[in-house]
């Protein structure tokens, strides 16, 4: 009998025992088990964002991002590899052996990166190799089709894919999405077999379209290419505006940089100094000047002016013009580009009446456009003029702005006084603008401005089949708080066509050392390469007569 | 009684079979949407890849000098064009 006890006690203490673990383990110790447990065949996978793309105004891609690897190693393990191995990294990574092996030298590191970014072909390559301590990551390049010739307008994006500079730097949050995630199972082939929670879906960065053309911006880039290289200029900018809606439809610098080739990004081609170089812009202010004496009615179209023999004496110094112009009228002074007229224009003006047009100019003012570098330039309070810098002032001397800043103020003449904001992102709605000059008063500077770009002026920026105008400017460059005879700078800024303004273009080519530096001599021809390249491109119709050389064919069949 | 349990227990035992089956039925289905969703994951690359590169030879640099150098073509000028007016505003 009392084994029969014995047998069932043994049996219900086992049983206890065990319901007791039962209860610890599922129980008391639950969750901790379970997270555990979780921890080994549960994964959380990062979803990546893709970066938006850049796209010009017609929808051509100015940078997007392709998916690449970046290539790493632990260097012990890679120190095994055979020498032909080294040898065909080395070659596809467009290497030396030995710098392969200095980066594998010291073996204490775990972890080296060999490159970075390198395209999914190379990839493939390498690891065919078969390389032992040789792996990859997935990271994104940043791609740039057109290369040098958008360069400063886009910018560029770190190793990280982060904006550096440009249009990706001032984006960046638009452009770059937010990467999800997700937690999955994993079976043990690393296969995912279910999603434990729900996905956290990543929201891809959004492509942001420009007011960039570029056809027009790469004639632009040409046209300064060239004209650098021509006049032996130490750099070059232009800007091409669209005057009805202020979109920069092209900005170009020279030099410039390659994008996608990181070697080429250091030195002067970094600059954009279409808006982050200030300049004293000199004759091109000119007739900002003329057209507030003539609003202000202190001086009439028929007021002349005696500007002698091209030397004047005033306020202990010396003002000097190119030509001899005698007596001449505010239409002449433009043409002529006269310092001695635009002096005694100055006399009749307030110091505040000029700083208070160039401050509604923006000159002096950071521009309001959303990109970064952009420089406010320097104009200085009107209580500390001197009258000798009144008047210097009014032939653009003493003041300084950028490329851009000249550019915009443009727009107020070619817009009959209404100066536009600029943009450099595409435009859905009107601009909003502000008025300057009254209409009839822009209009009559307009028209001194076609004269200037004439026959009698700088003929050089006449464009065959449409009327242009403009002012040339050369400025002598300040060198040690003086100013030099050796450096200078030479501009043009203007619009077309003047029956119906459709672009403003300005060109700056800066230290000119072929002979020649006037800007009706440097910066014209460039400026009339643009227009009539951009003109053609927009599809405008000439408003100028020219002489045709091709004959429609008539009595044809009838559509 | 007996009889009842058995049949019970019967269908207790297909019931947890096929259970089983559908789980597994619902990874593989699972897997499967998975390797699809690479599939289009890669196709989306490849297409991105490719708009690249039409953007890579269509580069007005590029036309540019073909249009120059190989069909010695020249920069149109309004001497040489023949203008239609139309209604266009």
């Amino acid at each position: 009998m009392w084994r029969g006890r014995l047998v069932l006690s043994v049996l219900a203490v086992a049983f206890l025992t065990l319901l007791g673990r039962a209860v610890y383990l599922q129980g008391i110790h639950g969750d901790f088990l379970q997270e555990q447990g979780g921890k080994r065949y549960e994964r959380t996978i990062t979803l990546p964002a893709s970066r938006g793309k850049v796209l010009d105004r017609q929808g051509v891609v100015l940078a997007a991002s392709i998916p690449a690897r970046a290539i790493w190693a632990i260097p012990e393990d890679a120190n095994e590899a055979k020498i032909e191995q080294i040898q065909a990294l080395a070659k596809l990574l467009d290497t030396t052996e030995k710098d392969i092996r200095a980066l594998l030298e010291n073996e204490d590191k775990s972890f080296v990166y060999l490159r970075r970014q390198v395209p999914l072909e190379v990839a493939k390559k390498i690891s065919a190799l078969g390389m032992p301590g040789v792996h990859q990551l997935p990271e994104t390049l940043r791609f740039y089709p057109e290369g040098e010739v958008t360069a400063h307008i886009v910018g560029f994006n770190d190793l990280d894919d982060k904006g550096q500079e440009g249009i990706e730097f001032a984006y960046d949050s638009r452009l770059s999405g937010q990467p999800g995630s997700r937690r999955v199972i994993k079976d043990r082939l690393g296969r995912v077999i279910e999603d434990v929670r729900e996905v956290n879906v990543p929201v891809n960065g959004a492509d942001l379209t420009l007011s960039i053309d570029t056809r027009i911006q790469y004639q632009t880039y040409k046209a300064l290419e060239e004209a650098v290289a021509l006049n032996k200029a130490k750099s070059g900018a232009a800007v091409v505006v669209d005057v009805k809606t202020g979109e920069i439809l092209a900005l170009a610098n020279f030099p410039t940089f390659d994008p996608n080739d990181r070697q080429t990004m250091r030195g002067p081609g970094m600059r954009n100094s279409a808006l982050a170089d200030t300049f004293e812009p000199g004759s091109i202010l000119k007739p900002f000047t003329v057209g507030l004496a003539l609003e202000l009615q202190r001086i009439t179209l028929d007021t002349k002016f005696n500007t002698g023999n091209g030397r004047f004496n005033y306020q202990g110094a010396t003002i000097n013009d190119v030509t001899k112009n005698g007596v001449i009228d505010a239409r002449g002074v433009i043409m002529r580009s006269s310092n001695i007229g635009m002096t005694l224009i100055s006399e009749k003006l307030q110091a505040k009446e000029m700083w208070g047009r160039f401050t509604e100019l923006g000159f002096g003012q950071p521009p309001q456009i959303d990109y970064p570098g952009t420089t406010a330039g320097r104009l200085r309070p009107w209580e500390k003029w001197r009258l000798i810098e009144k008047a210097t002032m009014a032939y653009g001397y003493g003041i300084s702005t950028s490329l851009l800043q000249v550019a915009r103020a443009y727009t107020a003449f070619a817009r009959e006084g209404d100066m536009v904001n600029l943009t450099m992102i595409k435009r859905d709605n009107s601009p909003a603008s502000v008025r300057i000059y009254p209409p009839a008063i822009a209009n009559e500077v307009r028209s001194m401005l076609e004269g200037a770009a004439g026959p009698e002026g700088a003929k050089l920026a006449q464009v065959s089949g449409y009327r242009v105008a403009g002012k040339s400017g050369t400025a002598r460059k300040i060198v040690n708080g003086a100013y030099s005879t050796k450096f200078y700078r030479g501009s043009f800024v203007g619009f077309a066509p003047v029956s119906d303004p459709r672009i403003v273009v300005a060109v700056s080519i800066n230290e000119p050392s072929a002979g020649h530096y006037y800007g009706g001599r440097v910066a014209a021809p460039v400026y009339a390469s643009i227009v009539g390249s951009a003109l053609r491109v927009l599809g405008v119709q000439p408003d100028a007569p020219f002489e045709s050389t091709v004959v429609a064919q008539t009595g044809g069949a009838q559509r | 009684m007996g009889r009842t349990n058995l049949v019970l227990a019967l269908i207790l035992m297909l019931s947890a079979l096929s259970l089983v089956t559908a789980r597994y039925q619902a990874r593989q289905l699972f897997m499967q949407n998975e390797q699809f969703k690479s599939q289009a994951r890669e196709l989306d690359i490849d297409w991105r890849r490719l708009q690249i590169e039409r953007a890579e030879w269509s580069r007005n640099a590029r036309v540019d000098q073909l249009a120059r150098e190989e069909l010695k073509m020249v920069p149109i000028v309004p001497e040489r064009t023949i203008y239609i007016r139309g209604n266009m505003p």
